[in-house]
């Protein structure tokens, strides 16, 4: 509870604060006894923001996505999003995008977009309506009817965003979301995200191992260690936006995502 | 020349069977003792057409009982130790060794508990017919994707939704391909338990008149065995078709429906 107390008498600064995590350690129990994962994390993000977190393999990045969905509880320590805890999973207030984009292979796109909604019990017009607006959003348009296996890796990751905004959420968090992507067509959706981004104006935590991809998408890119995961370094990042592809190629950007990859290897 | 289809060719195939079992022994190649033609096994099949018919109606009845004891039980049991971790330790690899063994051997157990009606054969071709199918359910709800549950959850799925909406909807393909093997095991069990130990039913009709060298009433009685086990396979096949659309056809399609879509639109990555 002090620490609730703390954290509520920090959020003086600017702008309001979508995700307040402090004093989080996970600890699991591993095949040789307690296996520390996570180690006095403390983070804050504003409302709108778009966070990116990187960090070497099994640093316990995913661990703190899952505890920001409320699918994990940590050990020790607080998370508030928009100001409550958040104990268990509530897809009006956080919306998850997977690696895989687990989109269930019997439904159609339309169908898995309006998922979430149907396990609402919403009525079938809204539902129907809400859907057929994220899948306009996210530039899939007359796709609703297409199965999983009849959509390329990065539509179904479309599919996937939409599923995760279709309940409106104020903040959306993505586990390496366009890991499994080509090349191309990870550098394209990074771009349509950033457009979604704009347009919806959520907060987003976005999970990479694709320092260029941190660097373009972020605002604030938070530097994970090796386990025990520790938040080693936050680095804003002052890339105008909107972000474009040339920017890629600037000394600024260079340099940002070489200081991100000097203290990932330094971490490890 | 353009090569014939699969289809055509098998269609041939059967015709060519028929006609070589009609013409084999009409040239007194094989004697009609050893191989009855098509044409002398049909008319021992109208001639004795109600006996048949009879014999046919025990062993559908039969059948029907035994596939509900073995997809009844075996989606109940296959469902509660895929779904259990310590149920499957603790079941799985005794059900797993169970399944090698010839259960016929059990078949006079079973007659001597439930007497030489319906109820043994029932009884026996519901075991037989009950491994494939709860090791197949099993199997099925072991297999499923955790993403798929992770992200259900996250959504805020509740356990019985987890179930209702992932866990079943999932597993469903291979609970069929098990209700498949299970359904055309319990024939293969009645058939057989019929043929060891009865009064009635088509596999009885087999040995009795194996026993007094009927040669064209046994092939009449085979030949309806073959064409019930087709059927049902047959069956079978279509709904597990109708089911797995998403499964099978996927992986198949994917490609050249991503072709059409390249010629006629553009599409978004």
């Amino acid at each position: 509870m002090q620490r609730l107390a703390n954290l509520s008498a920090a959020r003086t600064d600017a702008g309001p604060t979508a995700i307040e995590v402090a004093g989080l350690s996970h600890v699991y129990d591993g095949r040789e006894g307690k296996v520390p994962a996570l180690e006095d994390i403390a983070m804050t993000v504003g409302a709108g923001r778009f966070v990116v977190i990187v960090g070497p393999s099994g640093c316990g990045k995913t661990s703190l996505l899952m505890m920001l969905a409320g699918l994990r509880r940590p050990s020790e320590g607080a998370i508030l999003c928009n100001g409550r805890p958040i104990p268990s999973p509530d897809p009006e207030r956080v919306g998850v995008v997977f690696q895989e984009a687990s989109l269930f292979p019997w439904l159609s796109a339309q169908d898995n977009v309006e998922f979430p909604l149907a396990l609402r019990h919403a009525p079938r017009a809204e539902r129907r309506r809400r859907a057929t607006d994220m899948l306009d959003l996210v530039g899939l348009q007359g796709f609703g009817g297409r199965y999983p296996h009849e959509l390329s890796g990065g539509m179904k990751q479309r599919v996937a965003i939409a599923r995760g905004l279709v309940q409106d959420p104020p903040v959306l968090l993505m586990d390496e979301p366009f890991a499994a992507l080509d090349e191309q067509t990870r550098m394209t959706m990074g771009h349509e995200l950033l457009r979604i981004w704009s347009q919806t104006l959520k907060t987003v935590v976005f999970i990479t191992h694709s320092l260029t991809e941190a660097v373009y998408l972020a605002d604030e890119v938070l530097v994970m260690s090796a386990r025990p995961g520790r938040i080693i370094d936050r680095i804003a990042i002052a890339l105008p936006r909107p972000r474009t592809y040339d920017m890629m190629a600037t000394d600024t950007f260079g340099r940002l995502r070489d200081r991100i990859w000097q203290q990932i290897r330094t971490a490890d | 020349m353009r090569r014939p289809r699969p289809v055509t060719v098998r269609r041939l195939l059967i015709v060519a069977v028929l006609v070589l079992w009609e013409a084999v022994p009409q040239t007194g190649l094989i004697p009609e003792l050893l191989l009855p033609s098509l044409s002398s096994t049909l008319r021992a099949l109208i001639a004795d057409w109600d006996k048949y018919g009879e014999a046919l109606l025990v062993t559908l009845y039969e059948v029907s009982l035994a596939m509900l004891v073995a997809c009844g039980a075996g989606i109940l049991v296959g469902a509660l130790v895929g779904g259990l971790k310590p149920l499957r330790d603790l079941l799985l690899p005794v059900f797993s060794s169970l399944y090698a063994v010839p259960i016929v051997i059990l078949y006079p157990i079973f007659t001597a508990w439930l007497g030489i009606g319906s109820e043994a054969k029932i009884a026996f071709a519901g075991v037989y017919g009950f491994f494939p199918v709860m090791l197949s359910t099993a199997a099925g709800i072991r297999t499923i994707d955790p993403q798929l549950l992770l992200a259900a959850r996250a959504m805020g799925a509740t356990v019985p939704q987890q179930i209702g909406r992932v866990v079943i909807p999932a597993s469903i393909p291979t609970v069929l391909t098990g209700l498949r093997l299970g359904g055309a095991l319990t024939i293969i069990g009645v058939v057989v338990s019929e043929m060891l130990t009865s009064t009635a039913g088509i596999g009885y009709l087999v040995t009795r008149y194996r026993t007094i060298l009927d040669s064209a009433h046994v092939f009449a009685a085979v030949f309806m065995i073959l064409v019930l086990s087709i059927l049902f396979d047959t069956f079978a096949r279509y709904i597990e078709r109708r089911t797995m659309v998403w499964q099978t056809a996927g992986r198949r399609e994917r490609t050249d429906t991503a072709d059409r879509r390249l010629t006629t639109a553009p599409a978004p990555v």
